[in-house]
């Protein structure tokens, strides 16, 4: 887009003060104005969102496989499915279905969490409490403490 | 009913339960609903000294716990346990669909949603597409949703009702239907109640005396009985060898479509439904909107991981002390919805402990349905009225028509669940099916392509409603005026009610993209709002993306 001349030069500044140490994460984390980038799930525009979506649909097949995996897998295989387990002595596709899916899923959740805070790590990005969210009331007025965007 | 494949008759009767007044449990039921109050009353104090302003704002785990709490309904708590009684392997559907829609929720929703900062699916859509009509639309649906997602938990609140108050035979009406009366009259009253005391809902407490009766009931049946020790919810694979093969086997009644369908349908109901997103509303930054989404799903898999085994040692007392659960007459639907009830009853346990696990499933039926007629009520007298049918509406009349609207949706409830269509599983489901073919796409093309429009919004919305009403005509309605059986069997069998989500998504999808491209662009300010949700920058608490894109200079558009 053709808007962004002022807040581009902010950003530069911005690099220059304190450049050689970040890493080249967070420095195209600072070039960046998230405000003038499309946002398309399937053509990422930022770095940031390229990173993230690769975890995103990483996450997202393996969710598939785990959830509707072994009910696909009973259909097509029914008799190996129905093994039933030693121990536990669950047939295998109910205690893939009713154990596995949604113990996986959880599993899954926490993985794509850490994942995600490490991006952040990378990108040098710290998300703040409420104390530095100015005082409370003015939704504008906590949008203007906020240095996040170009302003 | 092609969900569970019972047949149901109207005077609806749990086999086997002990029908009666119990003064114990009636106890236990009122005095949960009073702490619900008393909490929320006192946390109304805490609420205005400050929630904001000492910063103190809700983390993971209690959010976590609050996400806990909002799911278990009547839906989770008793008829989860019931469809995988009837049903076998078909009702893990529900469990697989109930649960893992989180990380979907997860991965592409939650923190995005926190960063938009608007928390009702009106405001959203309202606001994402610049439409009073799509906002109209959005506000209709969250009232249907309201509607349909409260017969499920009417049905609920009868069948358990039947076990604590007796059948305390109103004229013209069986005993379930009397107590489907009472225990709506109940609910208006603790929703008027804590609407006078400006309760807020204290959602933690709720979810550790809900998840305490349900596990309380479960260790206490599968050790009293010889089932279980310590881990129940692994324990019960012993016993399913033992138990009839339709427990386990798979797609005996139900197709693998079906299966499919219904879990699918469940994954994107969970994702668009109104009140799960506003549990994003308090927490401190994007950040807590992740980790407390990881941890809703740990509280949320104690229940669901719970409940088959439940289903499991209900069902074996059910063949030792009442008869076959299979085949004919097997156990009917009305007892399946209260097997948590039932297998407590049947494992003669003092009445008091079955009472607690009764008015567990009776407090979380009713605390769900106040939610939903609060936010049903506030779509009409807000959303509709004052924004659409009367923009100079006093305060005044916007709380008249609120209270009006409350009582509507009690009174329609009340009728549709006298005599209901499903079991209280499949009912909740079918508000899936309406929150995942209209909202979800919105919610996640919304947020995910910054070129959706409105005449796309509005042209997706309007077809997945559509899909949405015509399996609900051909199946459900003619429960109520015709035969019972569907209009057309075949599109029951490709569009079922209950799983008709996989059906309107794609399609929804592809509609609302179509027109996109087809018609203008949105304005800047819109995408530059979208974009902000998807920033890596951290937000402070109480912006919304509104404020920041308003609030830099943007000096394009509007």
């Amino acid at each position: 887009m053709s808007d962004n001349s002022s807040t581009d030069s902010i950003a530069d500044s911005a690099v220059e003060t304190d450049g050689g140490s970040v890493s080249s994460a967070a420095r195209d984390h600072r070039q960046t104005d998230y405000l003038n980038e499309e946002v398309n799930l399937l053509k990422p525009s930022t770095p940031f969102m390229r990173d993230h979506l690769r975890i995103v649909w990483i996450g997202f097949a393996v969710w598939a496989v785990i959830v509707f995996g072994p009910v696909t897998l009973t259909a097509i295989v029914p008799d190996l499915m129905r093994t039933q387990l030693p121990l536990v002595g669950f047939p295998l596709h109910y205690f893939l279905v009713a154990i596995g899916a949604p113990g996986g899923a959880w599993l899954l959740s926490i993985w794509y969490a850490r994942k995600r805070d490490q991006l952040d790590e990378r990108y040098g990005i710290e998300h703040g409490t409420a104390e530095d969210a100015g005082r409370p009331g003015g939704g504008e007025e906590a949008a203007a403490a906020d240095g996040g965007v170009a302003e | 009913m092609t969900g569970a494949g019972v047949v149901l008759q109207g005077g609806l009767l749990p086999e086997g339960l002990n029908v009666s007044f119990k003064i114990a449990p009636a106890i236990l039921v009122v005095a949960m609903l009073l702490l619900f109050l008393a909490i929320g009353y006192f946390y109304r104090v805490a609420d205005i000294e400050g929630m904001w302003v000492a910063g103190r704002s809700i983390g993971n785990v209690e959010n976590g716990m609050a996400i806990g709490a909002n799911w278990m309904s009547a839906a989770s708590y008793l008829g989860m346990a019931a469809l995988i009684a009837l049903s076998g392997f078909y009702g893990l559907a529900f469990v697989v669909g109930w649960s893992t829609g989180y990380f979907i929720l997860l991965i592409f929703m939650a923190a995005q949603m926190r960063r938009f900062g608007k928390y009702t699916a009106p405001d959203f859509v309202g606001d994402r597409f610049n439409s009073d009509t799509a906002r109209a639309i959005a506000a209709i649906t969250t009232f249907l949703i309201g509607f349909v997602y409260a017969i499920g938990q009417a049905r609920g609140m009868g069948l358990v009702g039947l076990y604590i108050f007796g059948d305390i035979g109103l004229p013209g009406l069986s005993g379930y239907q009397s107590m489907v009366v009472l225990m709506m009259a109940i609910t208006v009253g603790y929703l008027t109640l804590s609407g006078m005391l400006g309760a807020t809902k204290n959602m933690a407490v709720q979810y550790v005396i809900l998840i305490i009766a349900f596990l309380a009931g479960l260790y206490v049946v599968g050790f009293t009985q010889g089932y279980s020790t310590i881990l129940p919810q692994v324990e019960y694979g012993q016993l399913i060898g033992a138990l009839s093969s339709e427990f386990s086997a798979p797609f005996v009644n139900q197709s693998y479509y079906l299966w499919i369908a219904t879990a699918f349908s469940l994954v994107v109901g969970t994702c668009g439904l109104p009140h799960v997103l506003v549990r994003f509303y308090t927490v401190e930054n994007e950040r807590t909107a992740r980790w407390s989404t990881v941890w809703g799903l740990a509280f949320i898999l104690l229940l669901y991981l719970s409940a088959p085994a439940f289903a499991a040692f209900g069902t074996d007392l059910y063949a030792s002390n009442i008869g076959d659960v299979y085949g004919d007459p097997g156990m009917t639907s009305a007892a399946g919805d209260v097997i948590v009830v039932l297998a407590a009853q049947l494992a003669a346990l003092p009445t008091w402990f079955v009472g607690l696990v009764a008015a567990g499933g009776i407090a979380a039926a009713i605390a769900t349905v106040s939610g939903l007629f609060i936010a049903g009520s506030s779509a009409i007298a807000h959303d509709i009225y004052s924004n659409i049918v009367n923009e100079d509406a006093s305060q005044r009349m916007q709380v008249l028509v609120g209270r009006l609207s409350i009582v509507a949706l009690g009174l329609i409830t009340t009728l549709a669940a006298l005599d209901p269509a499903a079991p209280i599983a499949a009912l909740v489901s079918y508000a899936f099916s309406l929150a995942g073919a209209v909202l979800f796409p919105m919610f996640f093309l919304g947020l995910w392509w910054e070129n959706t429009n409105r005449q796309g919004a509005l042209a997706g919305m309007l077809t997945g409603l559509t899909i949405w009403l015509i399996p609900m005509l051909n199946e459900v309605l003619p429960t109520y005026v015709g035969t019972g059986e569907p209009y057309s069997p075949l599109l029951a069998q490709w569009v079922p009610a209950i799983g008709s989500a996989l059906v309107a998504v794609p399609l929804v999808f592809a509609v609302t993209i179509f027109v996109s491209l087809v018609t203008a662009e949105p304005p800047m300010h819109t995408k530059r709002m979208v974009r902000q949700c998807h920033s890596p920058e951290p937000m402070s608490q109480q912006t919304t993306a509104e404020d920041v894109v308003s609030g830099s200079d943007s000096p394009a558009d509007d």
